[in-house]
């Protein structure tokens, strides 16, 4: 039997830093709590409040919603630009069936609003599945490049929910309560509202799935080596048309989550967040030219990103020196990925 | 030596557009034999081995394992029927592990409601990787390593060692000791004995003509799509071989009995 | 004015002039007698097509075209407010030679000379909310007043909180974008109100949406945490008001805060009953549109001038005193 320790080359028992310290998520985590020490201080304490944490969570909330499609998406090697396009459309198409068809206006809320919504949940999701498809067909099929395929429907998408909105809000039913903070036998549950809990939930059994079932294997091995994945015997299109699917269910869920923060359909609800989605992606360690990356990276980075926004507001900073921050974490992040990349290769 | 006949192609064909990569060409392959498949370059050797391993359909032609005609739809179908095999340079998805990679399109679930859902028993996958490529001759110090953290050579070992111990038929291998040093190389050609002790065929497409002449028993020669030598390998030597390859031997085509 | 766009060329040029219109404008199309009228072609050309204010102005071209028996042409880029979109678009429409055009150039140099290639084609040019840095060949220029929008904001919620001086409000708003020009003169127009008559009052912050209102309802979330004596918002286009709306429904500030919005989208005016906006700044784009085709047609037919080169549609603030009657009037409707 070989002896491991002997082939590795490496002394088992002295620590190594190395991967702590160039480990993506390692720091990220320590990025985050010292932003949130830098922006205590600076907002005079006014940060460090539950309440702050509460709005970070609640932007958090939905931008990783289609951060988890895209990691997959990403991994595959292929990139999803329609996300946030599918928010606005399977907002507004909810928004067209309970406000134009069945005609339940905002006159309908709290626990009456349930059942409407629960009706808009399962439109919203629909409509992104059915986004999804026309990129997986595009992909597949018309065999153009995911970035392009996906931009087309960005613009498509984008267009019918002008088109099927009229420009404007489509406001219906909504329960309120559910974008605050749970309370539970008179506990409050802060920071974590139902909507916010819907996220968590689904960041963790998206995480399972990439990391321990075999849809997550075949999407890292696609994403790593196409023809190798093929010439083991699995079905690469069809497993890109899965993968397309779930971004753009995850998409329609969010579209829901967007339409419980406004009580409305909106057709900009969506508007930029594709790019958020990217950015939390990328700044979570995921590698753009796909076969690697975490979900606990997306989980991060995602929130890493609105504890920015949230602590630059907070401290009174002019929200155009955000946009610069914004892209500044992402160079920052592309760089360790090359760092960590190039380390290997030797 | 040889056994009955599994594996053969008859007059398979294939085109990219205007280019034709293979015309007309047939191989017989029997049990515990090792063919060896030769030729310049762009005389259609990488085109034989796809469409011998599923991943191309042929414009036509027939293929017939243990004399059935087959046909594959997609490399799932020859790998469940038992033709293994071995693409030059990119066999291996580098950001897996050695056992996900063994394990690829054949991966073991966890048992119950888990399993249905997809969950991986990546435990078992990583002992009997571990395990199926020790008995193939590969030590292998963890199964749960990702492929990129392995020389070429060590990854070449993986992936001849996952082909070897799936295959229960017919192995292919195409180029498998490109990038290898002279060790290794010789361990390569010690996994196609055992293989062909086991009683599988296989078919060992190289450059490098000793090693050609070391384990083949049977020579075939391929030149612009056709084959157009197939005779026992103790007709050869170095420079013959050579010579048939680049065509300054004259040949007549002949049908391997 | 909401603009939905994703690239905004805005050189912000404001020069007003007023000129008689040359007479060889009309040459083509005029007929002496106004016995037997023509049906006319009017082309309306704007970026942004989709933008809820089009849709509205829309409602009004079309009542004013059937009434004076005109064609209406409508055209403008679906979503994007771009001078390289419009410019092409403007260009096919004088190709197909309309007897006048409406212009809403997203640029004021960037549509100069499309404008001018139509008045020398002979084709009657209106322009409508924004303007071309030279308007002098133009017949009129209507637009709705930015700066008295942003005033008549701080005069509503100065009348919600009940300003008194000497005491000190925190404030805040919400844009859409830093250059965006309609949400420029609206800012500035408050801060000059605030400035004049409400000194208590105190602009604590600004913050930008770029058109999504989950960002705007973000920004407020954000505001309503940092500021916990805040009394006013002044959302200043659509998106920031359907944002802000729903931040204060959510955690329960209705009527607690007053809230100053932009643009009557019917969503947001049935949300003034509800106590939720405090007022709404209605523009009136039907009627730009309709005093525009009146003032080509008028042109076109009889020859004559209209009596002011640039004319100023007031806004209107819709608030829990507006009728029912009013309320339906300026509510913008999409077709």
């Amino acid at each position: 039997m070989t002896d491991s320790k002997q082939a590795t080359g490496v002394a088992p028992r002295s620590f190594n830093w190395k991967p702590l310290v160039t480990n993506q998520s390692s720091i990220l985590v320590f990025v985050i709590f010292v932003l949130a020490a830098v922006f205590t201080v600076y907002s005079g304490g006014k940060f460090w409040d539950i309440a702050v944490f509460n709005n970070i969570l609640t932007d958090w909330g939905l931008v990783v919603l289609l951060a988890v499609g895209q990691t997959f998406v990403v991994i595959s090697g292929g990139i999803d630009l329609s996300v946030g396009s599918t928010v606005s459309l399977s907002g507004v198409v909810a928004g067209v069936v309970m406000v134009n068809w069945m005609h339940l206006d905002l006159s309908v809320s709290n626990e009456a609003a349930i059942a409407p919504l629960l009706l808009a949940l399962l439109i919203c999701v629909l409509t992104g599945i059915a986004v999804g498809l026309v990129n997986a067909f595009l992909v597949n099929t018309v065999n153009i490049v995911p970035f392009i395929a996906t931009l087309a429907t960005l613009g498509g998408a984008a267009g019918l929910a002008i088109i099927w909105s009229g420009g404007m809000p489509l406001q219906g039913p909504n329960f309120y309560g559910l974008v605050n903070p749970i309370v539970l036998g008179g506990v409050s549950l802060s920071p974590f509202s139902f909507i916010v809990l819907v996220s968590t939930i689904t960041v963790l059994i998206a995480g399972l799935f990439l990391h321990r079932a075999r849809f997550g294997l075949y999407t890292y091995a696609i994403g790593s080596n196409a023809f190798a994945a093929k010439a083991a015997g699995i079905n690469v299109k069809r497993h890109l048309t899965w993968v397309y699917a779930v971004s753009g269910a995850l998409s329609g869920l969010a579209g829901m989550y967007a339409y419980t923060r406004l009580g409305s359909g909106s057709p900009s609800s969506g508007a930029g967040f594709e790019l958020q989605a990217i950015a939390a992606v990328v700044i979570g360690g995921t590698s753009l030219m796909g076969g690697s990356g975490k979900m606990v990276g997306t989980l991060l980075g995602a929130f890493l990103l609105y504890e920015v926004q949230s602590g630059l507001l907070m401290v009174g900073m002019d929200p155009n020196w955000k946009q610069v921050i914004v892209a500044f974490m992402i160079a920052g992040a592309v760089g360790v990925q090359g760092f960590n990349f190039s380390q290997r290769r030797k | 030596m040889t056994g009955e006949l599994i594996y053969e192609v008859k007059n398979v064909s294939k085109r990219y557009g205007s280019v034709v990569a293979l015309d007309g060409a047939s191989l017989k392959l029997h049990a515990g034999e090792v063919i060896g498949l030769v030729g310049d370059n762009g005389a259609g050797k990488s085109t034989l081995v796809k469409v011998l391993s599923g991943a191309h359909k042929p414009d036509g032609g027939q293929i017939f394992l243990d004399g059935v005609e087959r046909v594959w739809e997609s490399p799932r179908g020859a790998l469940e029927a038992g033709v293994e095999t071995l693409y030059q340079d990119s066999s291996l998805a580098a950001h897996l592990t050695v056992s996900e990679n063994v394990f690829l399109g054949r991966e073991k679930f966890k048992s119950g409601f888990l399993g249905w859902l997809g969950f991986l028993d990546r435990k078992t996958m990583i002992r009997e990787a571990q395990e199926d490529l020790e008995k193939v001759g590969i030590a292998f110090p963890s199964a749960n390593r990702p492929v990129s953290q392995l020389s070429g050579g060590q990854r070449q070992a993986v992936a001849i060692g996952r082909a070897v111990s799936w295959a229960s038929k017919v192995i292919i291998l195409d180029e498998p000791t490109n990038h290898l040093g002279a060790r290794q190389a010789g361990e390569v050609l010690q996994v196609i004995r055992a293989a062909k002790a086991k009683g599988l065929g296989v078919i060992f497409i190289s450059h490098t003509l000793p090693h050609v002449l070391q384990v083949t028993d049977r020579i075939v020669v391929l030149r612009l799509g056709r084959i157009v030598k197939d005779t026992p390998t103790s007709e050869y030597n170095v420079d013959t071989l050579l010579g048939t390859i680049t065509g300054a031997i004259q040949t007549i085509k002949v049908e391997g009995d | 004015m909401k603009r939905s766009v994703r690239s905004l060329a805005v050189l912000g040029a404001v020069a007003a002039v007023a000129l008689t219109i040359s007479g060889c404008a009309s040459s083509t199309t005029a007929t002496p007698t106004a016995t037997t009228e023509k049906q006319l072609t009017i082309a309306f050309v704007m970026g942004a097509e989709s933008d809820p204010f089009f849709q509205a102005m829309k409602v009004g071209a079309e009542e004013e075209a059937a009434a004076q028996n005109v064609k209406l042409v409508w055209q403008g880029d679906p979503s994007h407010y771009d001078v390289a979109t419009e410019v092409p678009i403007v260009e096919s429409v004088i190709a197909s030679k309309p007897d006048g055009l409406v212009l809403i150039p997203t640029d004021p140099d960037g549509l100069q000379a499309s404008s001018d290639k139509a008045v020398a084609a002979g084709i009657v040019v209106a322009n409508v909310d924004t303007h071309t840095t030279d308007t002098s060949k133009a017949v009129i220029f209507i637009t709705g007043d930015n700066a008295d929008g942003g005033a008549k904001a701080a005069d509503a919620i100065a009348a919600k909180i009940g300003y008194k001086d000497g005491e000190s409000y925190d404030v805040v708003v919400g844009l859409t974008s830093a250059t965006a020009t309609t949400n420029v003169g609206r800012l500035d127009g408050f801060k000059a109100q605030v400035a004049a008559k409400y000194p208590g009052i105190k602009i604590q912050d600004v913050a930008y949406s770029a058109s999504n209102p989950q960002t705007a309802n973000s920004n407020v979330s954000n505001w309503l945490t940092k500021y916990p004596n805040l009394k006013g918002i002044f959302a200043i286009d659509g998106t920031n008001a359907s944002g802000a709306a729903a931040a204060l429904q959510a955690k329960n500030l209705v009527g607690k805060i007053a809230l100053v919005g932009y643009d009557a989208y019917p969503a947001n005016v049935a949300l003034i009953k509800a106590g939720v906006f405090t007022a709404l700044i209605a523009q009136d784009p039907a009627e730009e549109a309709r005093q525009a085709i009146k003032a080509i047609v008028n042109k076109i037919r009889n020859n004559e001038d209209p009596a002011a080169h640039d004319v100023v549609i007031p806004n209107v603030t819709l608030d829990a005193n507006t009728s029912a009657a009013d309320l339906a009037k300026y509510t913008y409707v999409a077709n």
